[in-house]
């Protein structure tokens, strides 16, 4: 087989020390020059593509510096193994296809294609490099992601809550180490939760120039009337009523009380940022606060939320099949070459509808969500009109296909019988097309429901637009039930739509 | 009686498929076309009930003027023609029994028929015909289901429901090995005998030819090269039987039915 291959090649009207030339001066050139034009014009434009990409990703790396040798220098220096790598690959390559080139003259054998792997390997690492692969920082960061994933793979515990019930007294606090004008400390009434700072004024921590803690004053927290024995944390509310929870080395206050409802705790004044229009005398608020959960475990907000949104979803993917079928129907015969071949302007028509279909259905359903929530709005109606859009495109190719595989043969026997054009369509034509119908509709509503998980993203209403919202929110165990429900319904339906189509096929 | 005179048919491509073909088709005769793919045998038997509509000539059947038959007519007389192919032609996703009641669309009320509606006596029929070929049995089954000599007895047994005074058999029992090609046309010549029916045959395998023909013409390039009777296609000469298959062919001696004739 190769020898007749060979024996079918032009022979080279050129020497082969001219070929390596040629190839010196431009790679490719004299494996052109020796007829082998389509080999020289790959191995030409690889080699441009290479040096061009190289010296984009070099430039890169030595950004900031002046000069051919210095910028050279800073990449060998930032990327040592690519820097060196490719430089030594073009030079390689370079001096391989002028070898080539030499050989390219000669009509006895043919020398194989490797080069071309290398320079597929130089393309590979090129792409490495571009793409910002970095093997270490999977393992490095591994830690931080484990908090957020953990809660993601089990966020149950989110999925159902009780009522609460809070417990709170609070005192008021001078942000001023003077003290003058201290706020009047609280009363102390019989069966109220009470709570009294000692002393009521000081200093907030803050920060120094190095970006160092300057601990803030000293106080005492004295509590009683609390509910015993229970856990008991403490806030605190800035001027502006902004609540947070203060940490006492890297841990939240907290405390027990004791048997009578009371307790005692230090603390270091938190450290608030005070930006310098409110400086001066503020009054803040520290309060001791009792949680307990009361009343029957009940499904908590996320998840009813998240049920509520699911369903919404699998009927969005329902709707945009339907009103795919409805307009991918008819387009499909229109895009059927078998039934559109017998005029040039049928043929017109089968070409048009063809292209606009391959148009629209490379255009991504997110994209067509992104056009459509500019066009109807926020919600799970833009997500229909979006995934309504590509159903057409997709259904339409797929009906049409069915439509180009029908057999012939049977048309022609129930023709032969007597039968008239409608029943020759009832029995020849429909049996045929029924099952690839069913069996693309399922699969697209499959896909539908799938995408529509997703197209909430961008607004088009259904899940996605809760789970982006959780997962900004870090909301991680929330995210999780969205994440669980999305898995589990496309399994099922991934399940049933596989079901149903091969009882169909 | 199946008459066809000066019978042309020429493509859209310019394809000359028959050129002035004539022959008569007597009632109650097994004819038996021969020729090698392409020679025209297949266009043949399709411009007789025209699937496709010839180019030139005439075709007459019991009297009726075929190509001159408009579509209701059209219809009457194809339904009296029964045809069986080569490749079955079966809807392969409905059941035997629906295959074979097909057979019956031009005899029953096209509405009622839409709705897969079927009257009793046509069902009786169906399996009537169904054991007729032997497999009654199978008359839930998916016709892709069945293998390829219980297809062609389905495709026997659509023909049947017709009630057909004639049957176009296209290559018949090119698809099957040698057993099931004797099964195969032994149904058609007991239609033949005992039913009376005409059969016009196309086939490859010349002992096949030599065993079931009473009348052979042979095709080629469109055109009628040979005309024999059983008798004379037992005595037939290499140099006719090359004039029919071309300078490559080699005869198979009669018996061997394995090996095939191109």
């Amino acid at each position: 087989m190769a020898r007749r291959y060979t024996n079918q090649q032009k022979s080279s009207p050129i020497s082969a020390p001219i070929a390596a030339f040629l190839s010196i001066v431009i790679p490719g050139l004299g494996q052109v020059a020796a007829l082998k034009i389509r080999r020289g014009l790959l191995m030409f434009g690889s080699m441009i593509s290479i040096i061009g990409l190289m010296i984009w990703r070099i430039r890169l790396l030595g950004r900031l510096e002046e000069g051919f040798w210095p910028t050279l220098l800073k990449a060998f220096d930032k990327s040592l193994f690519f820097t060196g790598f490719t430089i030594a690959a073009v030079i390689g390559l370079w001096i391989w296809i002028v070898i080539d080139a030499a050989r390219q003259t000669s009509q006895e054998k043919q020398y194989g294609n490797s080069i071309f792997f290398l320079i597929l390997l130089v393309f590979f690492t090129i792409g490495w490099q571009i793409s910002e692969i970095s093997i270490v920082k999977l393992a490095s960061d591994a830690n931080e992601a484990w908090v957020p994933l953990s809660k993601i793979l089990w966020p149950w515990d989110a999925a159902v809550t009780r009522a609460k019930d809070t417990v709170e007294a609070g005192a008021r606090i001078l942000i001023d180490e003077e003290g003058d004008n201290p706020p009047p400390v609280p009363e102390l009434k019989e069966g109220e939760p009470y709570i009294r700072a000692e002393p009521n004024f000081g200093k907030l921590s803050s920060l120094d120039e190095d970006n160092e803690i300057v601990p803030g004053s000293e106080i005492r927290l004295y509590g009683k009337n609390f509910a015993p024995n229970t856990r008991t944390q403490i806030w605190w509310s800035d001027a502006i009523g902004n609540e947070f929870q203060p940490r006492y080395k890297g841990q939240y206050l907290s405390t027990v009380t004791d048997e009578n409802g009371a307790f005692e705790i230090e603390m270091i004044m938190p450290y608030r940022l005070v930006p310098p229009s409110a400086r001066g005398q503020q009054i803040h608020t520290v309060m001791a606060r009792q949680v307990s959960e009361v009343g029957p475990l009940m499904p908590s907000e996320p998840l009813l939320l998240t049920i509520e949104l699911i369903i919404e979803t699998i009927f969005m993917g329902m709707m945009a099949t339907l009103f795919g079928i409805l307009f991918s129907v008819p387009i499909s015969f229109l895009a059927a070459r078998n039934l559109m071949s017998s005029s040039p302007i049928t043929l017109a028509i089968y070409y048009l509808t063809r292209t606009i279909m391959n148009i629209v259905r490379a255009i991504e359903p997110l994209i067509w969500a992104l056009i459509a929530v500019v066009w109807v709005g926020l919600g799970p109606f833009a997500g229909i009109v979006a995934l309504t859009i590509h159903s057409i495109a997709a259904l339409g190719k797929l009906y049409s296909e069915a439509i180009e595989g029908i057999n012939p043969g049977p048309i022609e026997a129930i023709q032969a019988t007597g039968a008239t054009k409608l029943q020759t369509i009832m029995y020849a034509v429909v049996p045929q097309m029924i099952p690839p119908f069913v069996s693309f509709t399922i699969y697209r509503w499959d896909i539908n429901v799938r995408m529509s998980t997703v197209i909430g993203m961008v607004g088009g209403g259904g899940i996605g637009f809760l789970l982006v919202q959780y997962i900004r929110l870090l909301e991680y165990r929330s995210a999780g039930i969205a994440v669980w429900f999305i898995a589990i319904t496309v399994s099922i339906l991934d399940y049933v739509s596989a079901e149903i189509r091969q009882r169909f096929v | 009686m199946l008459e066809i005179k000066n019978l042309t048919k020429v493509y859209p491509d310019g394809t000359r498929a028959l050129k002035n073909v004539s022959f008569t088709v007597e009632d109650g005769e097994f004819l038996v076309i021969i020729g090698l793919s392409g020679s025209g045998k297949s266009t043949l038997l399709r411009c007789i009930n025209r699937l496709i509509d010839p180019t030139d000539g005439q075709i007459v059947f019991n009297g009726q003027d075929v190509t001159a038959a408009d579509g209701h007519e059209l219809r009457l007389i194809r339904r009296k023609i029964g045809m069986i192919f080569q490749h079955f032609n079966l809807v392969d996703r409905s059941n035997v029994l629906t295959n074979v009641l097909a057979g019956k669309l031009g005899y029953i009320n096209p509405w009622s028929s839409l709705m897969h509606q079927f009257p009793s006596t046509a069902r009786k029929e169906a399996l009537e015909a169904l054991r007729k070929v032997g497999i009654e049995d199978q008359k839930h089954k998916r016709a892709d289901e069945l293998s390829g000599g219980q297809r062609q007895r389905v495709g026997i047994a659509r023909a049947l429901m017709q009630n057909p005074s004639m049957v176009l058999a296209d290559e018949p029992v090119a698809s099957l090995d040698p057993v099931l090609a004797h099964t195969i046309l032994g149904y058609i010549e007991q239609l033949n005998q005992e039913n009376h029916i005409s059969v016009l045959c196309s086939l490859h395998y010349l002992d096949l030819v030599q065993r079931y023909a009473t009348k052979v013409i042979g095709l080629k390039d469109g055109e009628i090269v040979y005309r024999g009777t059983r008798d004379d296609i037992r005595q037939m000469t290499d140099a006719q039987f090359k004039e029919i298959y071309g300078e490559e062919a080699e005869r198979v001696s009669a018996g061997t039915l394995s090996g095939g004739m191109k």
